[in-house]
């Protein structure tokens, strides 16, 4: 009998054993996305393949190309290309290919079933690293928060069956160390960026992408076979280390706000969340836990500015800075107007805990539109 | 237009070629432009003095107004000075090229400005940097050899709209920099100015005025609908991002 007994608790601390071993090798994000590989379309802030057109001042911060279309329209003065431009040559065509590659890579990512957002809206969500799903369209109005939570290799991948729609001033945020780099957007047919929308990451579409005014992408637009429509937009490729792996080399990055009030909310730059050990098991809180917080609450744009408010536990230090530039009272600036002159801002906000809860940074954009000036007529006396 | 002086002319060419290479080693290296400059608006007239002291002796008088469109005079504050900053050390308008000065801070308005812009003699484009990133590179028209475009650090003294019959329409920006060859032209003291091409030859991207920097008509229209007075010019062979 004891014998028996002994047999069935060593058979059922090694079956134990045995789950745990298995449970241990599942990930616990099993919603982690595979790597994309954008390869010889990195370079291009823009890549069509039936034709780019442009109205208005747009600035593109990368390569601008077109294949097999050769039309691009609008890119004289005032517009201004900071980087190369290929009328449907080699390099346009190579990138052509390696988009559909990587475009084909995104659509055969599975999607967790709980990761199935279909007749959702994006707007004003939070996700974490992985790949998620739309079988129909996707619609973004409001802001979208991205949370890396601390691992800058963090792979956002959205497979979106149709069309992807953002509402006017809507926005998608990167946080913790999240990566413009690693955020892809697979569109089914066509998408549409509204209004002084603030994007980031590379939108591959496999029809047209159409731009609405006063757009910011930090990221890439790249469609396969349509048109790309721009009016008086700005886009930027980010900084990315070349390779199969996406490599961000802006960590701690943040993300692109619109005008309106927005939480972000929780943050860590470089951390684990607390009470996770690096295998994803979880391990006991002790007396010596991390409890330190902290939320950053933006407030809506106004003339005088944009207030940004920090709200936490165990917080001994927080610095805001603005273009790098320091706003409010050093170390201890809790509620600071963060002021609207004209141009673009990148406000970072670090905030310092008193226990051993790492430091967190959080960074958003906006961007106030240029006063129009109107000159009083005066006489010409230069010397021409 | 027509040439003045033309003695005058010869003996300022000289001095001016002279005078050429001190300049150009002043000239800032092409390196990332700062994100914004403080400017100082006056609301009254000025007299600019060498040292912050009352004291100190008079460079010149600052009149609070600009002589073309009587809009109010603004000045780059390039330091400060006082328990309380009651002094500001200023760039000047007019001649000689870059001089500054110190005015006190009573009857003045603080301002800054995001905004500088750069010409680039040597590639003969004008770029334009809003808080320190370049946003815009327009091809330009430049001063010929023999009047050439000063080099140095100026700024906009005042926006104008032109008439359409007027050379140099639609708009042009005074700068506070004056010809090296010309005392005077048309009226004027040989002031530098960016403006359009309007009732004017030449092709963008040459080497044919006689000092001014001409822009085509949507480059010049985009910046007097932002360049307001007080903004940076620096004249230099090199721009930061130049091609």
């Amino acid at each position: 009998m004891s014998n028996h007994l002994d047999f069935t608790r060593g058979r059922v601390a090694l079956i134990g054993i045995a789950v745990c071993l298995v449970l241990a090798a599942i990930p616990i994000g099993v919603a982690q996305a595979a790597p994309v590989n954008l390869a010889t379309a990195q370079p291009f802030v823009v890549l069509s393949g039936a034709g780019v057109t442009n109205t208005g001042p747009s600035v593109l911060n990368g390569d601008l190309g077109v294949s097999p279309g050769t039309s691009l329209t609008g890119f004289g003065l005032p517009a201004v290309v900071n980087g190369a431009t290929h009328a449907n040559d080699a390099v346009a065509a190579q990138a052509q290919s390696d988009l559909t590659t990587a475009y084909n890579v995104a659509a055969g990512q599975p999607v967790p079933p709980g990761n199935d957002l279909t007749g959702t809206n994006l707007g004003n969500r939070s996700l974490t690293a992985g790949a998620y799903g739309f079988s129909t369209s996707a619609q973004l109005t409001g802001q979208l928060t991205l949370d890396a939570q601390g691992d800058p290799n963090a792979q956002f991948v959205f497979v979106i069956g149709t069309t992807l729609t953002t509402a006017t001033a809507s926005s998608v945020v990167l946080i913790n160390g999240a990566s413009p780099c690693n955020v892809y957007w697979k569109v089914g047919s066509s998408a549409t960026l509204g209004t002084s929308t603030a994007f980031e990451g590379n939108l591959m579409a496999l029809e047209t992408i159409s731009l609405g005014s006063s757009v910011t992408v930090l990221g890439r637009v790249l469609a396969r076979n349509g048109e790309v429509t721009l009016i008086n937009d700005v886009l930027s490729t980010p900084q990315c280390a070349t390779g199969s792996t996406p490599t961000p080399t802006e960590p701690g990055s943040g993300g692109t706000g619109g005008s309106g009030g927005t939480t972000v909310t929780p943050a860590g730059s470089g951390t684990k969340s607390p009470g996770t050990t690096g295998k994803g098991t979880k391990k006991p809180p002790t007396a010596k836990t991390p409890t330190g917080s902290a939320t950053v609450t933006r407030g809506p744009k106004s003339a005088a500015g944009v207030p940004v408010t920090v709200r936490g536990k165990r917080i001994r230090k927080v610095t805001v800075t603005d273009n790098g530039k320091r706003v409010g009272a050093p170390g201890s600036a809790r509620n600071v107007l963060v002021p609207a002159t004209p141009g673009f801002h990148t406000v970072v906000v670090r905030v310092n805990f008193t226990d051993s809860t790492k430091a967190k940074t959080f960074t958003f954009r906006f961007r106030v539109p240029v006063p129009v000036l109107q000159p009083r007529p005066g006489p010409s006396q230069f010397t021409g | 237009m027509t040439v003045r002086s033309p003695g005058a002319v010869a003996l300022a060419v000289a001095g001016a070629l002279f005078a050429t290479p001190a300049v150009a080693a002043a000239a800032p290296a092409p390196t990332a432009a700062p994100t914004s400059q403080a400017l100082v608006v006056m609301l009254g007239d000025h007299t600019a003095r060498r040292a912050p002291d009352a004291e100190a002796g008079r460079i010149e008088a600052v009149a609070a107004r600009r002589p073309l469109t009587r809009t109010r005079t603004v000045l780059p504050v390039l330091d400060r000075a006082g328990r309380h900053d009651e002094w500001l050390h200023v760039r000047l308008p007019g001649r000689p090229n870059g001089h500054s000065g110190w005015i006190s801070a009573n009857r003045t308005r603080a301002a800054s400005t995001p905004w500088r812009i750069r010409v680039a003699l040597g590639s003969r484009r004008v770029l334009v940097f809003d808080q320190g990133r370049l946003v815009r590179r327009f091809p330009a028209i430049v001063g010929k050899p023999s009047t050439p475009t000063p080099r140095g650090s100026f700024f906009v003294e005042e926006s104008l709209r032109l008439r359409s019959s007027e050379s140099g329409a639609p708009f042009a920006l005074a700068t506070s920099a004056r010809s090296n060859v010309f005392q005077e032209f048309e009226g004027g003291p040989g002031q530098i100015a960016l403006h359009g091409t309007g009732n004017l030859s030449g092709a963008l991207g040459t080497a044919v005025s006689h000092g001014c920097v001409r822009l085509g008509t949507r480059a010049i229209a985009w910046l007097a609908s932002r360049i307001g007075p007080g903004v940076p010019v620096t004249i230099g062979e090199a721009g930061a991002g130049a091609a």
